[in-house]
């Protein structure tokens, strides 16, 4: 009895330990991040920004971008979750750094911000074009002649970007709000070939990016809506990359200080949106917003409550999913309204919306009157959420041959020849059998 | 790099342009170092006294309040201090019971910031406090009981101290420590030989970490950094040696304190404020800021260069002269004003730099602040900008012919104006557009940094951006091939509003001119590509699966007609039974005759069931059962009418046994 009490207080442990274990690395998932600084001192002139990731709980390591200790992946494995780069003029990372692990981070699903300058050194224009953004030159800014602060310090290189130019997705830039947003740096373009680039803050129409200090003798790199302040890419892994052009965008001084654009009779705004964007672009690159899950995936004929081992022609189907979304560290039901189900043999034969039902969405419809494997696909792409994806197999046979329509009016003559027949054959018999012939008799 | 071009232009040049390009880079080259690029603002330092103003509870906090205050606002310290915020911290500091060494160096600091506020002990605290000077206690606690010990104006040896600390330092041997050491040093008596302790400023000034050149600071973060200028400053202001920090390095440190903005903690913003009080009133390194009030620009309408010349707290140094050494013009290189001093006026100094009629662009302005020999980066370089106002003159639209440009129609627009109607250029037509641009004051030609055509499709929203370029005698000329371009405009046909942009950071007017509607017409349209990264985010079309139609069917009277065609024979049949008087007379009630007609029916009904329902396998085995009784029935019944038709008939009697038998 002894042992066996011994044994199950074990078990016990045992299962105390992995709760917790499990626990911390839940608290730990979301946690690991580097800091690539080009020098140490950013983190004090960048540290409201730095403060408010380590208060949602990143741990942060701080490094120099020429560090020669730095590493980013080990023994195959990725030492860390994010990746912050804001040494906009580094000409080589240090360690086993380069833009391939970089690249290669971002296709293993690891979320990077990066933050440029007019001293952008090249292997931040090698990430940047690795994802479809083309950075400027070096020594190049943006420049603006008629939408630049008050407190430009001769260049018209400070900009106010309107937040009109903001893309319009909440999750990405958080709620709108009117405050303008302070820009000083390099201007970016969007590779017209990559769909997946979002342009999340864009110059106004009188902006361009070039030399400052240089006459144009060429066609600038950036001009007008094209150009780029800060934009964003999902990759088809989930993976989110964020790249701004500026890095005084984070800093403490742009975060605090007031905003007033130079043209006269404009309206003076006591602080600047850049606090509250660069919130909300950091929740949304480090996966703390717009991230969807599918919770339990149901399907059966109307009327039952399991699904058959193969549904039939033109049954009528009802197809249920939980779809969750991730908000504050828990998940909660997710409230869409355009999510689509769609019955899929190849292509799509039916695509419908799901309806909200308490916590899950479902759908009621017709199967097609065509047989083969099918699935039922949920496939919502939407801008700013993770792509959600599910997908279930089922087989659709065709109508046993006792399921058919017995009696066609066509085939009435048919049926009624047999019937007649076999009635016949009845009378005949009874007759042929029991008569009496009245000759005999008589 | 910058060593190499500045030997190359040494040994290229004759030896009068070789000084003159050696100062030259000197300067430039200096000029980068030595400008401290922050110091604390006017704001900042109302957002570092609302840090430290913020309510406290405890005591090291009042500590770092009140001194932090004294600090920053030496003067008017008792006129700060509300009477509630005087109140708290004063019953604060007397209510507690002064045992530890920590507390009591608190209460003796914060209480002596503070008028009124006087802290009394008894003797038996002052023996803790003079134990505590003893090489057994850490740095921490020897600075924290002689300190409190000279705040309460008590006596000690300063002797032993130094050679308490100076035991101790080599035990600690960390800048947190020894920057506690020299703090310490400032509170003991001139006569004590601190040169054992002044040597340490120079240490640790070597364990300093250079960032880039522009910051040096301690690994030990901000606050280390902060509190060891502000012990070196106090400290050799107290031994009366000029620290041993070069100009460059006080800059660099400037930098490094002053360059947060934003302080995590009272003791953070504590040690900023000592720093910052250290570094503005000390008797050897004071470092200027010297600061455009508004941007650094003048023009035709505002004349008059307005600078500030302040210390790290943004308190203006009234002592100060101001001159300008040179201001050269950054595009020609050519002097425009040199030894030019600037007139005070309220505490801003004033200079009328378009009095020396520059041309509009950037002026590089070489200043020196004078007037006292503690000042640190008193040579500062400027970029002050003339900029001017624009007009555009001459504007001239045009649609020309290809094959003959002549005979066009020119129409000249004024602005701010836009012209009546539009222009419409199809692909056998230029567009074109001439305009100069002239200085609004002066007349004089400009070629402003941006001056851009755009076009903007009102309807897609799409705008195509062209760059016009000035001809030699600085006349724009902007033409615009239809054909050529169609690429650019996805060759859409349609109004295109034309806007002309100038802008140039000389320019204080920028112009964006609405000129006039372009309605362009390509001559292939194609239908414009559908951009994948527009849909790749939208729901897609709903699907509605199209179900097989049933195939038509022959009308049902065909079908009702022949129906009753099949059904006639057996008609035809019961009615010619019925004239031949056909009959079941012979039919007998016995069991098996009606057992073998159900039975039959039963067998026919099957059959009926069989094509609605049943499957073969159960068709089968009902058959089995019905058609095993059926042909029992069959075989009784036959047998009894053999029997009863026949009689005794001879031949049947073996039949008629074997039935009984059965």
């Amino acid at each position: 009895i002894m042992a066996q009490t011994k044994s199950r207080l074990l078990g016990n442990n045992c299962i105390f330990f992995l709760t917790i274990s499990s626990m911390m690395h839940m608290a730990l998932a979301d946690g690991k991040t580097l800091v690539l600084l080009d020098n140490l001192n950013i983190r004090d002139t960048h540290s409201i920004f730095f403060r408010s990731l380590a208060d949602r709980g990143f741990d942060l390591s701080f490094k120099t971008a020429d560090d020669p200790s730095l590493s980013l992946i080990k023994y195959g494995q990725f030492l860390y979750d994010h990746l912050i780069i804001f040494s906009p003029s580094v000409e080589d990372f240090g360690g086993n750094i380069n833009v391939e692990t970089i690249t290669s981070f971002i296709d293993g699903g690891g979320n990077v911000l990066v933050a440029a300058g007019s001293d952008i050194g090249d292997p931040l224009r090698e990430l940047g074009s690795e994802c479809g953004i083309e950075f400027d030159e070096e020594k190049t800014a943006v420049i603006d002649h008629h939408h630049y602060d008050v407190s430009d310090p001769g260049e018209h290189t400070l900009i106010v970007a309107d937040p009109e130019n903001l893309l319009k997705a909440p999750t990405i830039v958080g709620n709108p709000s009117d405050k303008p947003i302070l820009f000083k740096g390099v201007g970016m373009v969007a590779d017209p070939d990559n769909p997946l680039v979002l342009d999340i803050l864009t110059g106004s129409s009188t902006s361009y990016s070039y030399f400052p200090d240089r006459p144009i003798s060429q066609y600038p790199h950036a001009v007008g809506k094209n150009t780029l302040l800060i934009a964003g890419l999902q990759a088809r892994n989930n993976a989110r990359v964020v790249f701004s052009g500026s890095l005084y965008f984070f800093s403490d001084a742009f975060f605090n200080s007031a905003v007033q654009k130079a043209t006269p009779g404009s309206q003076r705004y006591a602080q600047t949106g850049n606090m509250e964007l660069a919130e909300a672009l950091s929740q949304w690159v480090f996966k703390e917003a717009g991230v969807l899950r599918v919770g339990a995936v149901t399907h059966h004929p109307v009327g039952e409550s399991t699904p058959p081992a193969a549904y039939t022609i033109t049954d009528l189907v009802e197809y249920s999913v939980v779809i969750e979304k991730l908000s504050k560290g828990s998940w909660v039901p997710f409230d869409g309204k355009d999510i689509q189900l769609e019955f899929v043999r190849i292509d799509p034969f039916v695509r419908t919306y799901l309806k909200k039902n308490g916590d899950k969405y479902s759908v009621q419809f017709k199967l097609p009157d065509v047989y083969g494997v099918f699935q039922f696909k949920v496939d919502y792409n939407r801008l700013g959420y993770t792509h959600l994806y599910s997908s279930t197999q089922v087989s659709v046979r065709p109508l046993q041959h006792t399921q058919y329509d017995r009696f066609i009016p066509s085939a009435f003559p048919y049926y009624a020849s047999v019937f007649s027949m076999m009635g016949g054959l009845f009378v005949f018999s009874i007759v042929f059998l029991h008569m009496k012939e009245k000759e005999k008799s008589d | 790099m910058i060593l190499k071009c500045y030997f190359i232009v040494i040994y290229l040049g004759n030896n009068t342009l070789c000084v003159f390009c050696l100062v030259l880079l000197t300067a430039a080259l200096g000029a980068q170092a030595l400008t401290p690029s922050h110091h604390l603002s006017l704001s900042d330092v109302e957002r570092l006294k609302g840090l430290l103003s913020q309510p406290f509870t405890d005591l090291a906090s009042a500590y770092y309040s009140i001194v932090g205050l004294s600090k920053l606002f030496t003067s008017i310290i008792t006129t700060m201090f509300t009477d509630v915020f005087y109140c708290t911290a004063c019953c604060l500091i007397k209510s507690l019971f002064f045992i530890f060494v920590d507390s009591l160096f608190f209460a003796a600091e914060a209480s002596q910031a503070i008028a009124d506020c006087e802290v009394s002990i008894s003797n038996e605290t002052r023996d803790i406090l003079l134990a505590a000077v003893s090489e057994d206690s850490t740095v921490t606690q020897i600075f924290r009981a002689v300190s409190a010990l000279s705040s309460l104006g008590l006596p000690l040896a300063s002797q032993e101290v130094v050679a308490a600390l100076v035991a101790r330092i080599a035990k600690e041997d960390n800048v947190l420590a020894i920057t506690t050491a020299l703090q310490t040093a400032t509170r003991l008596s001139q006569q004590a030989e601190l040169g054992g302790i002044l040597e340490e400023i120079e240490d640790l000034a070597a364990r300093l970490d250079d960032l880039g050149g522009v910051y040096l600071q301690f690994e030990e973060g901000l606050e280390a950094t902060a509190l060891f200028v502000t012990a070196a400053y106090t400290l050799s202001d107290h031994a009366d040696t000029e620290p041993p920090l070069k100009e460059d390095q006080v800059i660099q440190l400037v930098n490094s304190v002053f360059s947060k903005k934003s302080w995590d903690s009272r003791s953070e913003a504590f040690s900023v404020a000592c720093a910052a009080a250290a570094l503005s009133s000390n008797r050897f390194h004071v470092p200027v800021i010297v600061s455009t009030q508004g941007p650094a620009t003048v023009s035709h309408s505002q004349p008059i260069l307005h600078l500030v010349v302040t210390d790290i707290l943004s308190n203006p140094l009234a002592s100060a002269n101001l001159l300008v050494e040179s201001a050269q013009a950054v595009a020609s290189k050519s002097v425009v004003l040199s030894q030019a001093p600037f007139s005070l006026r309220d505490g801003i100094f004033e200079l009328n730099f378009m009095a020396s009629q520059p041309a509009s662009g950037y002026y590089q302005f070489t200043v020196a602040v004078t007037g006292d020999s503690r000042l640190v980066a008193n040579q500062v370089e400027l970029k002050v900008k003339v900029s001017t106002e624009v007009a555009v003159t001459n504007m001239d639209l045009s649609v020309v012919d290809k094959d003959q440009s002549i005979g066009t129609k020119t129409s000249r627009v004024d602005y701010p104006f836009k012209a009546k109607g539009s222009f419409t250029a199809d692909s056998h037509q230029n567009f074109a557009m001439n305009f100069q641009l002239v200085d609004a004051n002066t007349g004089v030609e400009l070629t402003p940094h941006q001056t851009f055509v755009r076009f903007h499709n009102q309807k897609t929203g799409q705008e195509v951006v062209f760059v016009a370029e000035p001809d030699s005698k600085n006349l724009y000329k902007f033409e615009l091939d239809t054909a050529e371009r169609k690429s650019e405009f996805d060759s859409m046909s349609g109004t295109y509003v034309l806007h002309l942009i100038v802008g140039d950071a000389t320019l204080e007017n920028p112009i964006l001119w609405n000129v006039a509607d372009v309605v362009l017409k390509f001559l292939d349209e194609e239908a414009p590509a559908a951009i994948q990264s527009k849909t790749l985010y939208m729901p897609k079309p709903d699907i509605q699966h199209l179900f097989r139609e049933p195939e038509k069917k022959p009308p049902t009277v065909v079908s009702n007609t022949f129906t009753a065609l099949v059904l006639s024979p057996f008609l035809l049949l019961l009615i010619l039974w019925f004239k031949l008087g056909a009959n079941i007379s012979n039919f007998s009630l016995s069991p098996s005759s009606v057992l073998f007609h159900v039975g039959h029916a039963c067998m026919l009904g099957l059959m009926y069931v069989y094509w609605t329902h049943l499957n073969m396998f159960q068709t089968l085995k009902y058959l089995a059962i019905i058609g095993s009784l059926t042909f029992l029935a069959g075989n009784r019944m036959l047998a009894q009418k053999a029997v009863k038709r026949y009689g005794q008939s001879s031949t049947l009697t073996f039949f008629t046994r074997s039935t009984c038998e059965n």
